[in-house]
């Protein structure tokens, strides 16, 4: 296989800049950090305001006590919450609900289809020796409002202590463990406190990132996938070959297109540097370099590996519609440590992580997640078999896209089947 | 000077270019003919190395084809497109660059070339704003940007008007008087006919046809001349039957008989000639009769025709066609 470098980068300039200035790699490029911003505001924001919002509603609460144990519990709820849990836990409001006792059950019916109350407690008579008591409301979510169970709680636990207890025993029986830190063992084998916050970023990076690493590889071989399906079905690749070898124009394509997958890596990586870096800087957490250095790593090798195997598909079929149908494959085997997600955060160093970070179709995101991961402790080796066979994974996708391209691009209206795709791999013609 | 020497290709164990030989001079216009099939696609490809030969060799100005001599070589494909969201000149200047030319030389090269085909103002629009016509003649333009010595056309006038048609073949003979190699497939025979000073034929692969148009027509010639006289010249001596052909007589002789002792005796006889030619076909009935006849296949292969070799160009070359 020689190649015209000279050539080639002729064509990987072409090819880097008529698709950075395609309307849909912009869209990529800004539209897709918006889109996971939108995702993550939608999937948190409602949740946190929905608790509020039930609080604030949550202004009486009619108990029918046949059990007399809590003639003497308090007429008042107070729960606090914090305002934003994200940026600062400790500010909180509180939110009140009075406690208004009803003699029978009936009449607790009454007020709360009046909406003199938003919720009735009924405490049966046998209550301390089975622990039952039921909660009437107008209408419930999904899976019950806990927002408003927790507190109802906590008046149980103050009313069953009252006047048997001192009050700051009654206090810490309705919130035993108010504050319970843990430690655990980390990296160099010293006990940490965990922080909630810093946990959230540390699961978010090595997810961000392997997420980033695995759309980046897979945008950048759709690119090839596109451009080759759209010279082919333009027929223009014939006037091209006369000019250019086919080595030359995959070495070009290759580079070019990479070069547009890392300007989206620089891009977001840049853009999530300077979004995060208060953040970052409030948990003193430090983006770690060997990180970003194995990240460029696997971003190339997998870059390769992928965008050859694209390459090989856009050179045998005879449209993008047909190139995408096979393209999807490659694309899964990508993803598939996201489908395995929990089982990797939670055992990164066990058998499946370890396999699925040596295979090379999975390698890539698989050994980003690991590495990334606070908790896992991937060995050097580990990493370097990793890179090796990735490494040599791509060398012989590129060898092989390389002969199946050639034969490929020339050939119209038919779509070879596996022996003679296999042939041409094997013998280039 | 493009030479092709025992050429062949084989798929799946049959050749579809099967020993094939010939040579063009530069500042020449060569047809290569043959019917739907023939292999001259395999074989325009060898030559521009997009396929390798399985054995032969293929030179051009005495380095074999491939490489920098790549850069030498321009091609327009039957099937041809352009890139279609770019500017005009962009997409033309992508070529010049690929051929070896700085990016501002290929961009000034590109304007020039768009000048001579009268789309200078369409530079900056996009490819895909043009009509086909246009679209056709930027096509061409990609194939001349960068000055190449080898100029390879397959139809190159299909879907063209006569106007465009005109320009195009007057761009051929500009780069022709400039040394340029061009070698014309096509099946339009009237335009081998005026453009071409020789032209090869191939069919299911073998060399069926090779030599200058005028030998090549003479082979083919019935034995017969055409003449113009005030009337009908009435039966003589050597000549077997006498017909009428578009206001002339053609008379077809006995096999013995010269065209000059029919000439002698015309002349004998007090008969007023007017014109007197021998009598050929045209290029386009000398292709159905070679093809339908499949002269040329019976040898089982093809190879250099006798004395091909050092005969090429306009002014040596003698026909070499017929069932060699």
């Amino acid at each position: 296989m020689s190649i015209s470098w000279a050539r080639a980068l002729i064509i990987a300039r072409r090819e880097y800049l008529t698709t950075v200035r395609r309307k849909a790699f912009l869209f990529t490029m800004i539209g897709m950090p918006l889109y996971f911003g939108f995702v993550m505001t939608m999937a948190i924001k409602p949740e946190v305001s929905d608790r509020r919002e039930t609080l604030r509603k949550f202004a009486r609460l009619g108990v029918v006590d046949s059990s007399g144990v809590f003639a003497g519990a308090p007429r008042e709820i107070r729960t606090a919450i914090a305002v934003d849990p994200f940026k600062d836990p400790l500010k909180t409001e509180t939110y009140r609900t009075a406690v208004v006792f009803y003699p029978d059950q009936a009449g607790a019916e009454q007020a709360l289809r009046a909406r003199q109350i938003a919720q009735a407690l009924v405490i049966p008579a046998d209550y301390l020796a089975t622990g039952k008591v039921r909660r009437y409301v107008l209408s419930s979510g999904l899976f019950s409002n806990t927002s408003a169970g927790r507190p109802v709680e906590r008046w149980l636990v103050r009313g069953l202590l009252a006047g048997h207890v001192d009050s700051a025993r009654i206090e810490r029986a309705a919130r035993p463990a108010g504050e319970m830190a843990l430690y655990s063992l980390d990296k160099e084998g010293r006990f940490q406190l965990k922080d909630d916050r810093r946990e959230v970023f540390e699961f978010m990076l090595p997810f961000m990132f392997a997420m980033l690493l695995g759309l980046c590889i897979v945008t950048g071989g759709q690119y090839l996938l596109q451009g080759v399906s759209e010279e082919k079905e333009s027929r223009i690749l014939e006037s091209l070959l006369c000019t250019v070898t086919a080595e030359d124009l995959l070495a070009g394509k290759l580079l070019g297109l990479g070069g547009a997958g890392l300007t989206l890596v620089a891009v977001w990586l840049g853009t999530g540097a300077v979004i995060g870096a208060p953040s970052m800087a409030m948990l003193e957490f430090h983006f770690p370099p060997l990180l970003l250095a194995l990240g460029i790593a696997y971003f190339l090798l997998g870059y390769l590996f992928y965008a050859s195997l694209m390459t090989g598909v856009g050179a045998i079929t005879n449209n993008m519609r047909e190139a995408q149908q096979f393209a999807f494959m490659f694309t899964f085997a990508n993803f598939v440590p996201f489908i395995m997600l929990s089982v990797l955060m939670n055992h990164p160093d066990g058998p499946l992580a370890v396999g699925l970070s040596l295979f090379p179709p999975t390698a890539p995101v698989t050994m980003m997640l690991r590495a990334a991961t606070p908790s896992a402790t991937v060995p050097p080796w580990q990493i370097g078999l990793s890179l090796v066979l990735l490494a040599g994974a791509a060398w012989l996708a590129v060898r092989t896209a390389a002969r199946v391209f050639r034969i490929g691009l020339l050939l119209y209206g038919k779509t070879p089947n596996l022996p003679e795709i296999l042939r041409w791999a094997r013998t280039g013609r | 000077m493009l030479e092709v020497r025992d050429v062949v290709k084989t798929y799946d164990g049959r050749a579809v270019v099967n020993r094939v030989s010939f040579e063009v001079p530069p500042g020449e216009i060569f047809a290569l003919l043959g019917p739907n099939g023939a292999g001259k696609t395999t074989l325009i490809r060898m030559i521009t190395d997009i396929l390798r030969p399985d054995s032969g060799e293929i030179r051009l100005d005495g380095q074999v084809v491939g490489g920098d001599a790549k850069r030498r070589i321009a091609y327009l494909p039957e099937e041809r497109g352009l890139y279609r969201r770019v500017k005009v000149v962009e997409a033309l200047a992508y070529f010049g660059e690929l051929k070896g030319l700085v990016r501002q030389a290929a961009r000034q090269e590109a304007l020039d070339l768009l000048a001579r085909v009268d789309l200078r103002e369409w530079a900056d629009k996009q490819v895909q704003a043009l009509s086909k016509g246009m679209q056709q003649k930027v096509q061409l333009c990609t194939t001349l940007i960068g000055d190449p010595r080898l100029l390879i056309l397959d139809e190159p006038f299909a879907g063209l008007d006569p106007l465009n048609t005109q320009m195009f073949e007057e761009i051929l003979h500009e780069r022709r008087a400039a040394g340029c190699t061009v070698l014309l497939s096509t099946h339009q025979m009237n335009k081998v006919e005026e453009l071409c000073d020789r032209a090869l034929m191939i069919n299911h692969g073998f060399m069926v046809l090779y030599g200058t148009l005028r030998d090549i027509r003479r082979e083919y010639a019935d034995h017969a001349v055409v003449v113009r006289t005030e009337r009908a010249p009435g039966a003589m001596p050597g000549v077997n039957r006498i017909e009428p052909v578009n206001g002339d007589w053609k008379l077809t002789l006995e096999p013995e008989a010269t065209p000059q002792a029919v000439l002698g005796a015309l002349v004998e006889r007090g008969v007023p000639v007017e014109s007197f030619a021998i009598a050929t076909l045209p290029l386009e009935d000398i292709f159905v009769k070679v093809v339908r006849e499949g002269r040329g296949l019976d040898r089982g292969q093809s190879g250099p025709p006798a004395g091909a070799a050092g005969e090429a160009g306009p002014a040596t070359a003698t026909a070499k066609g017929g069932a060699r």
